[in-house]
């Protein structure tokens, strides 16, 4: 069964771009969003955060930040990373206002804030078309490391659930077969489009 | 062409369908079934149904696929056509319980759509044509199947999948099914497919049963809560499903919010026991449940925040369940800022949807509860009824959004409902506020006391025109006994009304019949202006909280008895509503001035204020809205309060009255909830208190609320609400209170048309208030307010402009009549009046000009005048638009015939008006005119005829080169006096010289350059006009003072003809002071170089040096006597600094130096002035003759009249004997019997001043003596006699004696006598 996947994270930039990139690379129908005000990406220190709303191409932050400080953000990889965005799709999308992006069957999202921003999305949306939503939610942190593991472990639960034909009847094993694998915590709620 | 075409088309068709069936390769199939579905949806819909039973043959197809892409061609074709969709129907029906899940959910999702697109249209259908097509119950009934086919697949065992879609549609049924108030807010912002609700329902319909429809969405929640409660579900997928639709159905439909929240709460599953439900899961979406009712605001969960605070701190979430909060505040706050920035117009739409909708909920729950309070019943079952009384209405506005508009006609009357107004954006912003809960209020606070009064006022009135006709219902504890026995009367004739729209509703008497559809719709046809978004629905508390005691009218109160018989009829004749409808005026007289007097009350928005569920229990129940009075006062048909037409309505026929009233009736019924019991009563068991609605609502009096008033009804109607207002605003202090007051009566007076009436009952509270300018200010803003709606009525002849008119006229007569003419009043509101019509200026006019009966009221009323021109003359200052009006008014009175009205009108326009740069020009022109016509009266009286039509259209010229509507009534005021005055022309009296010249000389003083003109005209005026004129012109030299310059250029280039006026000018110029140096020389130049008449020097003589009066002595002496009389007297008067220019001896030798020969004066006249002279003898003493004549008798020649004064000076002084004889000594001295002229004088002076002449006689030499004596031989005895004294004898020459014949001894008698002679003489001097 083809489904139809998204990837949200809070600025569309690592967790959710490092598994946009993996899924897609394995082929699966997916797409990326984040669910934050802003994108934001470290800066030269914590309170200077990169500020970029969301829409802006990747590559225009890739060259801005390279001409800032080429030496600081190679070193925090965030060039690395927006050069592997760049490569996937033009620029972040925020999930809030890309409903009319269609139907997905299944969201990944990598924070639990971010996983209520997007029920409380989908709950505000006239749901009118009778068509679930699985919605999942795994706790990655935002680094690269983890992001590139959150990645993974996003595609296997994806491919899992890619191989059923309604994933309604088994979820609940997938779940706690995931958690039991991986001993990583999932959670998972069911909206409707 | 065609046919064969589809015939075509068809058999491809139908070969594709037996590829899709039985062709072996699944893609050629599924091609097929594509290519299938393009011709069907490019056939017409009866040639496509014609296919449909075979494309229905595939959903026995083996292939997954396949039937999956039947259902994708059955949603896509099927709803296209829809009432051949009947096979297509039964397919999913079918379909739904699949063996596949996939197919299943397919079509679970397709039937689901069917499901509510079928209800739509056959609500539609209803609305549209009362009645149901075949084909679509027949769906229906399919759709019924469905649903139950899909319950069951919900409950029963199967995959989770399709029940998870189950549950879904469950949940949609019960959102259906369940009244919402939900709000055209956040319909139009999702912008999507409008759901059915059950409200559209409201009118009742054929096939529906809103009621069974409803119990059954109850039932159908409590499925879902059973779900959770047993929890049946082995799923954790379908548990969260439930808990998912649960969490949605209470932030939907808020009545559910409780029971909702209580089983969440309550959920603790022994998640561990049940295989394969991930517990972490199911317990997080009861977290996000509660957090999504966190984020709402509407006030049941705002109420229960600190349950949910609680139970979310249990699950570890008080961090987001804390920054939840924190964004919903902050929402709340951007909200309020929004709402002002709608306020302030900033079109600043956003409002979120969130709340807007939240809203509605928000005033639903405590419905809710207070159904379970009051009622002993099923709590559940009261929660759909009342809800679906708040809503029903609003739901059928809600429709008109929805992709089918019911309202097709009734919106096309309106289009620009499309826009908002800034009314309805408050509205919509007030609505928004509410929802906030709370803080909501508090903001909403601060926005109504921001709010301006106009604004606020317009927001209570716009939303009571789309109100429902609620029947009003009085609470008896507030009732008078005639209220009581009103309502009474109503309780009777309510429980005919549902009888009487049998006809409409057959099966779902429902408390509401589509037929008030087009009703609602209309009023509707603005979304925004949705009531349920009203600050007027809580209205209804303050019936509570003010103490207001009814105090019906009594007529009208008895006028309901009789409405009491029509109604026990009425079951019979359902028709016969309208007439006890009308009947029934009385007791909606009471409950609408209750309520207008409601609505000024400060409280109106204070129930805003206080969202405690307390408070909003009471709203449900009463449905009192204060608007009451005012939709029974219009027709509710329109929304636009288009009076004209409603009017029209009204009274276009007691069969057109019929049809109203049904549509109306139902409306009310539908909102009163005891109407709406016994609809319950048949499908609902269970209630206790059905079977005695009366009873359960004891203490309410329940009010037929829609009743056709006559128009006078409504007159006395509005009348009543307005006296109410007033009387209410009389205990209520506060700025914004009596603003709000003003703005609320300035548009009942709008409404109700009756200037002259309540004018009458605003005159009191005016005067009384007027002094605070409290009453002004409400005037006012009437007047602006019925002049915006004149103004924004396109149509020609506003109704508004007429109701205007009427009010202000009736304002300011009322202010004529009540206050003292010192009263500013008057002026003020004309001169604050948006626009004065014809017929205040007429009024203005009337008050100016009109003398009323003299009998008591002349001191009054020349007050009066005062104040009209006072106000005149502020109008003039203050209204361009109005001026030249006003400046006629003005004018004419300075021309009036009354004197007092005439001076003040002088006064006003001299001193004031003349002034003013631009009527100066028309002003002078006025003057000018009336100057004229004066002058003009007499000189051609055969033109009379045309110097009347003259001025006439003089004026008319005036009249028209101002605005037309002011002055067509203007000329009208102006032609009377016209006429008047042309008759008086004719026979122009001084006192109508007086009239009209009377403002000229009044500007002169202002313009002395004036002037001129009266020289000018001055000439060929009638005599009674320059007898006017002499009136004025001392008054106006006087008043001039020396600043007469420019007088002084007239007087040196006088006109022709002005002679005499010059000279009377120069005499008052001169009279009281002397004449300036100026003065006297531009005169002596005048009289030097143009006028040679001497006469205009008179006045001036006393000024002149005697160097400057000898020159023009003769001439002053040609004059008529009377005229040198002047003369002279001025000569001898002098002035007092320089003395007399001649002394009267100087003035004596003056007259006899002239010499007639020359071009002067004849003889004559020198003599006459030395007669006048002589007769002077008070001035012309003894000693000035002597002095005179001692001074002449020394000149060479002597003065022709020299002997002929002397004769006169001896015969008026006799005893100037001794200074004549030296004269004639000295005369004889100078021979004067050399000259020819003096010498028969001398003689004639010697012989009559014998015998003291007799020494000169002796003198002269002897021939002359011996003539003498030949000439006057009575001379010689006496001479003889004289010469014979032996004294005088001896100085006498021989010679002499000789001549005397006194040379022999007869002189010896004669000497005897000379003693004689001289006592004789001395006798004769002394007798």
């Amino acid at each position: 069964m083809r489904f139809r996947y998204a990837m949200v994270c809070s600025s569309n930039q690592n967790r959710s771009m490092e598994a946009h990139a993996l899924l897609k690379r394995q082929g699966l129908d997916v797409a990326s969003y984040g669910t934050g005000s802003h994108v934001k990406l470290p800066g030269p220190s914590l309170r200077e955060p990169n500020v970029y709303d969301f829409g802006t191409p990747y590559k225009q932050m890739f060259d801005e930040l390279r001409r800032k400080d080429p030496e600081l953000y190679k070193r925090n990889g965030i060039l690395q990373m927006l050069k592997r965005n760049l490569s996937v799709k033009l620029a972040p999308q925020r999930w809030q206002d890309n409903a009319g992006d269609g139907v997905f069957d299944v969201v990944v999202t990598f924070e639990e804030k971010v996983f209520d921003s997007v029920l409380e999305d989908l709950n505000n949306r006239e749901q009118s078309l009778m068509k679930t939503i699985l919605v999942m939610n795994l706790e990655v942190k935002d680094n690269h490391e983890e992001a590139a593991i959150g990645g993974r472990l996003a595609l296997e639960l994806c491919q899992e659930i890619e191989g059923n034909e309604s994933w309604e009847d088994t979820i609940d094993d997938i779940v706690a077969g995931f958690e039991k694998q991986h001993r990583r915590k999932l959670v998972y709620s069911i909206s409707f489009y | 062409m065609a046919a064969p075409a589809a015939a075509t088309a068809r058999a491809h068709a139908l070969s594709l369908l037996a590829a899709a069936n039985n062709h072996g390769d699944l893609a050629v199939k599924l091609s097929s079934l594509r290519q299938v579905k393009e011709i069907l949806l490019s056939l017409e819909p009866s040639l496509s149904a014609e296919i449909f039973p075979y494309l229905a043959e595939l959903h026995l197809s083996r292939e997954i696929l396949v039937r999956n892409s039947l259902i994708e061609i059955i949603e896509e074709v099927g709803l296209r056509m829809l009432d051949h969709s009947y096979v297509l129907v039964n397919v999913l029906l079918v379909l739904s319980r699949d063996e596949d899940p996939i197919v299943a959910k397919k079509s679970i999702s397709a039937g689901t759509t069917f499901f509510c697109s079928i209800l739509e249209e056959m609500t539609m259908q209803f609305h549209h044509r009362g009645k149901v097509d075949r084909w679509c119950g027949e769906l229906w009934t399919w759709m019924v199947k469905f649903k139950d086919a899909v319950f069951a697949a919900a409950s029963e065992p199967g995959y989770v999948g399709v029940k998870v879609l189950a549950l879904k549609f469950m949940e949609t049924f019960i959102l259906l099914f369940t009244p919402d108030a939900s709000d055209p807010e956040k319909i139009s912002s999702e912008g999507g497919r409008q759901m059915f609700n059950i409200s559209w329902l409201a009118g009742g319909h054929s096939i529906l049963n809103p009621a069974t429809l409803m119990s059954e969405a109850n039932m159908t929640f409590g499925i879902l809560v059973d779900f959770i409660q047993s929890a049946n579900c082995s799923s954790g997928a379908l548990t969260i499903s439930v808990i998912s639709c649960l969490a949605v159905v209470a932030r939907k439909r808020p009545v559910h919010y409780n029971t909702v929240l209580s089983v969440l709460l309550d959920f603790h599953p022994n998640l561990e026991t049940v295989k394969g439900c991930h517990a972490a899961s199911v317990q997080y979406s009861i977290r996000t449940a509660l957090l999504g009712f966190l984020r709402c605001t509407f006030s049941p969960i705002i109420e229960s925040r600190d349950k949910l605070l609680r139970a979310l701190r249990a699950m570890n979430a008080t961090d987001v369940a804390d920054q939840v909060l924190r964004q919903v505040d902050k929402l709340v706050r951007n909200n309020e800022r929004a709402a002002r920035e709608h306020w302030s117009g900033k079109n600043n739409k956003v409002i979120n949807h969130q709340n807007s909708w939240d809203f509605s909920k928000k005033r639903i729950m405590p419905q809710g509860e207070d159904d379970t309070i009051n009622g002993e019943v099923a709590p559940k079952r009261l929660r759909h009824n009342t809800n679906m009384h708040l809503t029903q209405q609003v739901q059928t506005n809600d429709s008109l959004q929805g992709p089918v508009s019911i309202n097709g006609i009734s919106s096309g009357n309106h289009p620009s409902d499309t826009e908002l107004t800034p009314v309805e954006q408050m509205v919509s912003m007030i609505g928004a506020l509410l929802a906030e809960g709370d803080r909501g209020a508090a903001s909403l606070e601060i926005l109504i006391s921001k709010l301006h009064p106009d604004m606020l006022a317009d927001i209570v009135i716009a939303s009571m025109k789309h109100l429902p006709s609620t029947p009003p219902i009085l609470k008896i504890s507030l009732a008078t006994p005639a209220d009581i026995v009103v309502s009474s009367s109503i309780n009777i004739m309510h429980s005919p009304t549902p009888p009487a729209q049998l006809p409409l509703e057959q099966t779902l008497p429902t408390g509401s019949s589509l037929s008030d559809m087009p009703s609602l719709n209309s009023a509707a046809a603005d979304p925004r202006r949705d009531p349920r978004r009203d600050p007027r629905r809580m209205d209804p508390r303050r019936l509570n909280s003010s103490v207001g005691p009814t105090s019906l009218p009594v007529g009208e109160g008895r006028e309901s008895v009789p409405a009491q018989m029509d109604i026990s009829t009425l079951p019979s004749k359902p028709l016969s509503v309208p007439a006890v409808m009308a009947g029934a005026t009385g007791s909606v007289h009471s409950t609408a001035v209750e309520h207008s007097q409601k609505v000024t009350g400060s409280s109106v928005f204070r129930i805003i204020d206080q969202p405690d569920c307390r408070e909003d229990l009471t709203v449900p129940k009463e449905y009192v809205y204060p608007s009451k009075g005012k939709s029974s006062l219009d027709v509710p048909l329109s929304p636009r309060r288009d009076d004209e037409g409603i009017r029209e309505t009204n009274f276009s026929g007691s069969e057109t009255k019929c049809d109203l009233d049904l549509v109306s009736v139902p409306d009310f019924d539908q909102h009163s909830p005891s109407a709406s019991f016994p609809d319950f009563d048949q499908h609902l068991p269970a209630a206790s208190d059905i079977n005695a609605p009366e009873e359960s609502y004891q203490e309410l009096a329940p009010v037929p609320s829609y009743v056709e008033l006559t128009t006078e009804q409504s007159k006395t109607v509005g009348k009543l609400a307005i006296e109410r207002i007033i009387e209410s605003n009389r205990h209520v202090f506060g700025f914004n209170c009596k603003k709000i007051c003003m703005a609320l009566i300035a548009r009942l007076i709008a409404e109700i048309d009756a200037g002259n009436d309540v004018a009458t009952i605003l005159r009191e509270h005016i005067s009384v208030d007027h002094r605070e300018f409290k009453g002004h200010e409400l005037v006012l803003h009437v007047l602006y307010h019925l002049h915006s709606m004149a103004i924004l009525d396109t149509a020609e002849s506003s109704p508004y402009a007429t109701v205007y008119e009427k009010f202000l006229i009736a304002v300011a007569r009322s202010f004529l009549d009540a206050l003292p003419a010192s009263d500013k009043s008057f002026s003020r509101l004309f001169g604050e009046a948006p626009h004065l019509p014809d017929s205040a200026i007429k009024l203005l006019d009337e008050l100016c000009s009109t003398r009323h009966n003299p009998i008591g009221r002349e001191i009054c009323d020349s007050e009066r005048v005062t104040q009209g021109l006072g106000a005149v003359w502020s109008l003039i200052l203050v209204r361009p638009n109005e001026r030249k009006a006003c400046l006629a008014i003005a004018l004419n009175c300075s021309v009036h015939s009354e004197e007092d009205i005439r001076a003040k009108a002088i006064r006003l326009v001299t001193n004031k008006l003349y002034h003013l740069t631009y009527i100066e020009e028309h002003v002078e022109q006025f003057a000018t005119d009336m100057l004229l016509t004066a002058v003009n009266s007499e000189t051609d009286l055969s033109q009379t005829g045309s110097i009347a039509e003259g001025i006439k259209t003089e004026a008319k010229s005036q009249i028209t080169s101002t605005s037309d509507s002011l002055w067509s009534g203007n000329s009208e005021i102006h032609s009377p006096q016209d006429l008047q005055s042309s008759r008086d022309v004719s026979v122009l009296s001084i006192s109508e010289a007086q009239r009209l010249i009377s403002l000229f000389f009044a500007l002169c003083k202002k313009k002395p350059s004036l002037l001129r003109l009266v020289f000018e005209v001055y000439g060929r005026a009638p005599k009674t006009v320059t007898q006017a004129f002499h009136r004025h012109i001392p008054i106006l030299i006087r008043e001039l003072g020396s600043s007469y310059v420019e007088l002084l250029q007239i007087i040196s280039d006088p006109p022709k003809g002005s002679e005499i006026l010059l000279t009377f000018v120069l005499q008052i110029l001169t009279q009281d002071l002397a004449p300036s140096t100026d003065l006297i020389a531009t005169v002596k130049h005048l009289y030097e170089t143009k006028l040679k008449d001497v006469s205009i020097l008179i006045p001036l003589l006393s000024s002149l040096t005697k160097d400057e009066v000898l020159p023009i002595f003769p001439p002053l002496l040609n004059l008529p006597p009377d005229k040198f009389q002047l003369a002279l007297a001025h000569i001898l008067q002098g002035s007092a600094h320089t003395g007399p220019a001649l002394t009267p001896a100087e003035v004596l030798i003056a007259i006899h130096d002239i010499v007639p020969e020359k071009d002067g004066p004849p003889l004559k006249k020198i003599t006459d002035a030395c007669s006048a002279c002589f007769e002077q003898r008070t001035v012309f003493t003894q000693q000035v003759l002597a002095k005179a004549l001692g001074q002449m008798v020394d000149r060479t020649p002597l003065p022709l009249l020299f002997m002929r004064t002397v004769i006169q000076a001896i015969d008026a002084f006799p005893t100037l004997v001794d200074f004549v004889m030296e004269i004639l000594s000295k005369l004889v001295s100078k021979q004067v019997w050399r000259l020819p002229k003096l010498w028969p004088g001398f003689l004639k002076c010697v012989s009559q001043t014998q015998p003291h002449s007799f020494p000169v006689l002796l003198e002269l030499p002897m021939p002359q003596l011996e003539s003498i004596m030949k000439k006057f031989p009575d001379l010689r005895p006496s001479l003889t006699a004289y010469a014979n004294q032996p004294t005088i004898r001896a100085s006498l020459p021989n010679s002499a004696l000789s001549v005397l014949g006194l040379d022999n001894g007869k002189d010896s008698r004669s000497q005897m006598h000379p003693s004689d002679a001289a006592s004789s003489i001395h006798g004769a001097a002394l007798t």
